[in-house]
């Protein structure tokens, strides 16, 4: 299960597993967002490249627009994943507390 | 016999019966939860590679998936009946590239290659058969 949500402007939350079937629909979401400045993974499980892909457009797009994306509360399996594909070097990425 | 198997169609919409298949696997050795992750990372990429690069015109390849406790770890193996295709032929993503030049594709293999021990590859008759071992011990996979 995946879920994605907007919380305050500009802030969303993932949860669950952000995998090939769920990539197309949380693209989507984040692009018809206004203005996107936080991520929150807290409750995210799982990703793989395709997951990563989504992350790494928004931000592109973000940038382009003269913003940026934050993450937040990465917990330590996701951050692995971040830090594999050397995503810690062009996103401002912060771990979960703990 | 420590080994089960499963085959489905190179079909994008099989995924979540393969993650399915690996879940039911893993509770049924018993093994650690937190170590299926490197698993479900490494078969998902691998499947999406095959249906990506796997499907003729008229027809998905079919896929054959198995997982079998070895000594000391958990053996993951993809087979597939598409054209031969080698993934651990892709060239390395640039992870020092900018952020404008950073390619969207091309990370499933890598990543596969860094929470995985061993990654094989081999082209037997009209089968690609990608085999995967990682060791467990409770530990998290170290940066390579």
């Amino acid at each position: 299960m995946f879920e994605i949500r907007q919380g305050v402007p500009g802030e969303v939350s993932m949860s669950g597993r952000l995998d090939a079937t769920q990539c197309d629909a949380a693209l989507k979401f984040l692009n018809e967002m206004a203005e996107l400045k936080v991520i929150d993974l807290a409750r995210l499980e799982y990703i793989a490249s395709a997951g990563l892909r989504v992350i790494l457009l928004a931000q592109k797009r973000c940038k382009a627009a003269g913003g940026g994306v934050r993450l937040i509360n990465v917990t330590p399996a996701i951050h692995d994943i971040f830090h594999y594909a050397g995503f810690d070097q062009i996103l401002d990425i912060s771990r979960a507390a703990g | 016999m420590s080994e089960r198997h499963t085959a489905v169609p190179g079909d994008a919409a099989q995924l979540p019966a393969l993650l399915r298949f690996l879940q039911d696997f893993w509770r049924e050795f018993k093994l650690t939860p937190a170590e299926a992750l490197a698993f479900e990372l490494a078969l998902e990429e691998v499947f999406m590679n095959v249906v990506m690069h796997g499907s003729r015109a008229d027809r998905a390849p079919g896929v054959k998936v198995s997982m079998t406790v070895v000594d000391g770890g958990v053996m993951l193996t993809v087979e597939d009946d598409g054209p031969a295709f080698d993934p651990l032929s892709l060239p390395a993503p640039d992870l020092t590239a900018s952020l404008e030049a950073r390619r969207v594709g091309g990370l499933g293999v890598f990543l596969v290659r860094q929470v995985m021990d061993s990654v094989r590859y081999e082209r037997r008759d009209t089968t690609n058969r990608l085999q995967m071992t990682k060791k467990m011990g409770g530990l998290s996979p170290a940066p390579k």
